[in-house]
């Protein structure tokens, strides 16, 4: 059977339970890169140029990871993700990310280069190109499609449950066929914890448990219920995004969406938003996130920024330093006006 | 009355101000951007932003300090961040303290912008905007002849930094003429200051580099180090694939050469960029293909540090370069970077590429 070999990276934490349900269907044997490492992330740094994001390095070692053991690389094109009146894209690097790969690695198999551009062609008919590629025509095309886009549809309901990916695709891909019974199976989200914190910042960077330092894991440590960015509805996030009109970037449109949705609601103590050094797009938002959403009345905000070179120490020390001025914060009884002397 | 100012980008001020000053407004040209002005800037602007928007930000602080209350900036939603720069910039001065009107042109809508001249211009207002845009397109006209005249007799220069010294004077002609025969004379005179600087004309033929990447890194000497002069006064002759005036005009499409320069731009760096990624990644990927197969001595790519596009090119030149056969030398700019580096990797580079020459072509003497 033909090997498919697919990056643990970037747009897989969106699209990969669509790609595996679709590519099995079409016949291939999909194989997935390594979970990232210290390794794997040192092969991608070697191979990229140095002053781009760490998600992009990240993606070029789960690249080489599997570059020797598959006979197709699959590696998608975002171009744009939605359907939405005027421009909308992703950013540059994502539009570009098969031609940085093709350009810059030698001795790579053949590149399955699947353009996902939501704005001018349907996912459907991406997909049917895909098969023709494969040499799979008619029903059989259809069923895998059919099917595919029904695994996809799980996994997004999943995740707003707050579901976090990788759990939420061992869900949707064990259940296989598509019974429904699916959504059931999750754990619960256990409301423990006396504070609740919002994360906000992109899936491939906070769900990669070795890039993040396991930010997630670390908030739930410390006594708090985490929110994610997933969790956030697409109709909230348009709904917010009329206040803040003119992004055109799809990742960053739900990043200010969420933040702003997160920012104005009571039961949140804290939103934490974390970016990737010398992420473009994120550079831009964060900016209008700081200054244009957030307001006196809105929860505490931090901004973490994450590279190859943060330390797990450095992380916990911050995390734990915002949790405990949270906590501080709330056992003070507010004053009303100015302290008196 | 309107006081409008901008950020600087290589010369553009002269057909800018011009513009502006014929449809009423006064114009305050900040003071050329030197290393303070990116520092002031990069004080305010978020941390990993790309340069250009630190240099303009420190201009527009410049500008505000001269008493400008009107700030003007392109503005779109585009891949790249340069769309965005206007709206979080304007944001940042204001919660710094300061009042000001924005222009975005772009964000507000090309009849906003028409309209805001109203109370200014004298007269019909579409007949203003139309004697406006005559001066403004001379202007850029002139400047440009200049720009090119000056890339062609730098290397052959007697005396060091005589050209630039003709240039600026020219260049100062032509920013303060005020009517269309003025402008004229002015670049008349700005030519002949050219031409009477004295050339050693014996000079073997220069090297020729191609100076491409960011448009800002490849046309704002504040940001660059100055560098086509720098490696004229090597000389080197340096030609920059983008020029203020294209700039200008590209999206004026008032200009059929520009439409067809781009549209084959796009064409010619399919084959490594398969889509567009919002900024010069086109003009770069075949400036270096052109540069190439018309026989230059090398490659300058020029980019921000963290700009997107840049870096998406950045990965693809070495294969160019290896297929193409032609050297290429990456400079990445920031706020931290020295001009003794920037010097040094220069020299390197050119003295390469004199062995190389050499070593093809034995009996001439580079």
């Amino acid at each position: 059977m033909v090997k498919v070999g697919i990056p643990r990276a970037l747009s897989y934490y969106r699209y990969f339970p669509f790609w595996k349900s679709l590519l099995e269907g079409l016949g291939t044997e999909v194989v997935l890169s390594r979970h990232t490492g210290k390794h794997l992330l040192e092969d991608g740094v070697r191979h990229c140029v140095d002053d781009i994001c760490v998600p992009v390095k990240l993606f070029y070692g789960h690249v080489l990871d599997l570059s020797d053991r598959v006979d197709y690389l699959f590696i998608s094109r975002l171009v744009s993700i939605e359907k939405c009146e005027g421009d909308t894209y992703t950013c540059p690097k994502l539009i570009g990310l098969p031609d940085m790969i093709k350009g810059s690695l030698t001795g790579l198999p053949p590149i399955i280069d699947f353009v996902v551009d939501v704005q001018n062609m349907s996912l459907k008919s991406s997909a049917k190109k895909l098969a023709d590629s494969l040499g799979v025509t008619g029903g059989r095309a259809r069923s895998a499609l059919e099917a595919a886009l029904e695994v996809e549809r799980r996994y997004q309901a999943e995740l707003l449950r707050g579901v976090p990916p990788e759990e939420a695709i061992d869900i949707v891909l064990s259940n296989g066929g598509g019974n429904g019974s699916g959504s059931k199976a999750g754990p619960e989200r256990t409301g423990g914890g006396d504070l609740n914190i919002a994360l906000v910042g992109h899936e491939y960077l906070i769900f990669d448990p070795f890039i993040s330092h396991n930010i997630p894991r670390k908030l739930e440590r410390l006594g708090a219920n985490v929110s994610f960015i997933t969790q956030v509805p697409s109709a909230v996030v348009d709904r917010e995004l009329a206040r803040y009109p003119g992004i055109s970037w799809s990742y960053e449109k739900e990043l200010l969406g969420a933040a702003s949705h997160f920012l104005s609601r009571d039961d949140i103590d804290g939103v934490m938003l974390v970016v990737g050094f010398a992420c473009g797009p994120d550079s831009i938002i964060g900016e209008i996130i700081t200054r244009e959403v957030r307001t006196e009345k809105s929860p505490p905000l931090m901004t973490l920024v994450l590279d190859e070179h943060t330390g797990d120490a450095g992380v916990a020390t911050r995390v734990e330093a915002f949790i405990d001025l949270i906590r501080r914060s709330r056992t003070r009884i507010p004053a009303p006006g100015p302290e008196p002397e | 009355m309107m006081k409008v100012s901008f950020p600087h980008m290589g010369n553009a001020y002269i057909a800018l101000s011009s513009l502006l000053s014929n449809l009423g407004a006064e114009v305050i040209v900040p003071p050329r951007p030197t290393r303070k002005t990116i520092d002031t800037g990069a004080l305010h602007a978020p941390e990993f932003v790309c340069l250009p928007f630190k240099v303009n930000l420190g201009d527009n602080l410049r500008s505000l300090q001269m008493g400008a209350d009107t700030l003007a900036m392109v503005s779109g939603m585009w891949a790249c961040r340069f769309g965005y720069y206007g709206r979080v910039q304007h944001q940042i001065l204001r919660d710094a303290g300061f009042e000001f009107d924005s222009i975005l042109l772009g964000r507000d809508g090309i009849w906003t912008v028409y309209n805001k001249f109203r109370p200014t211009v004298e007269g019909n207002l579409a007949l203003g905007w139309f004697r406006a845009f005559r001066h403004f397109k001379r202007k850029a006209e002139a400047v440009d002849k200049l720009e090119v005249k000056t890339r062609q007799i730098r290397p052959f220069e007697s005396e060091r930094g005589s050209v630039t010294r003709a240039l600026n004077e020219g260049l100062s002609l032509v920013h303060e003429a005020r009517s269309l025969s003025r402008i004229d004379t002015a670049l008349l005179e700005a030519t002949g200051l050219l031409d009477d600087v004295e050339l050693d004309k014996d000079r073997e033929e220069p090297l020729r580099i191609a100076v491409l990447g960011e448009i800002y890194a490849v046309l704002e000497p504040s940001l660059n180090f100055d560098i086509e002069r720098r490696l004229g006064e090597m000389g080197v002759r340096a030609f920059p694939v983008m020029s203020v005036y294209k700039w200008l005009f590209r999206p004026l499409k008032t200009d059929p050469r520009i439409t067809i320069d781009e549209y084959r731009a796009r064409r010619i760096a399919r084959p490594y960029i398969a889509y567009v990624l919002g900024g010069e990644e086109h003009q770069t990927i075949s400036g270096t293909i052109n540069a190439a197969r018309s026989g230059y001595d090398g490659v300058l790519h020029l980019y921000p540090f963290t700009c997107m596009p840049e870096n998406i090119c950045r990965t693809i030149l070495p294969r160019i370069e290896s297929e193409f056969d032609i050297p290429l030398l990456n400079l990445c700019l920031d706020e931290h970077a020295s001009p003794t580096g920037i010097a040094t990797r220069l020299e390197a580079f050119v003295d390469l590429l004199r062995q190389r020459r050499r070593k093809r072509a034995p009996d001439t003497p580079v």
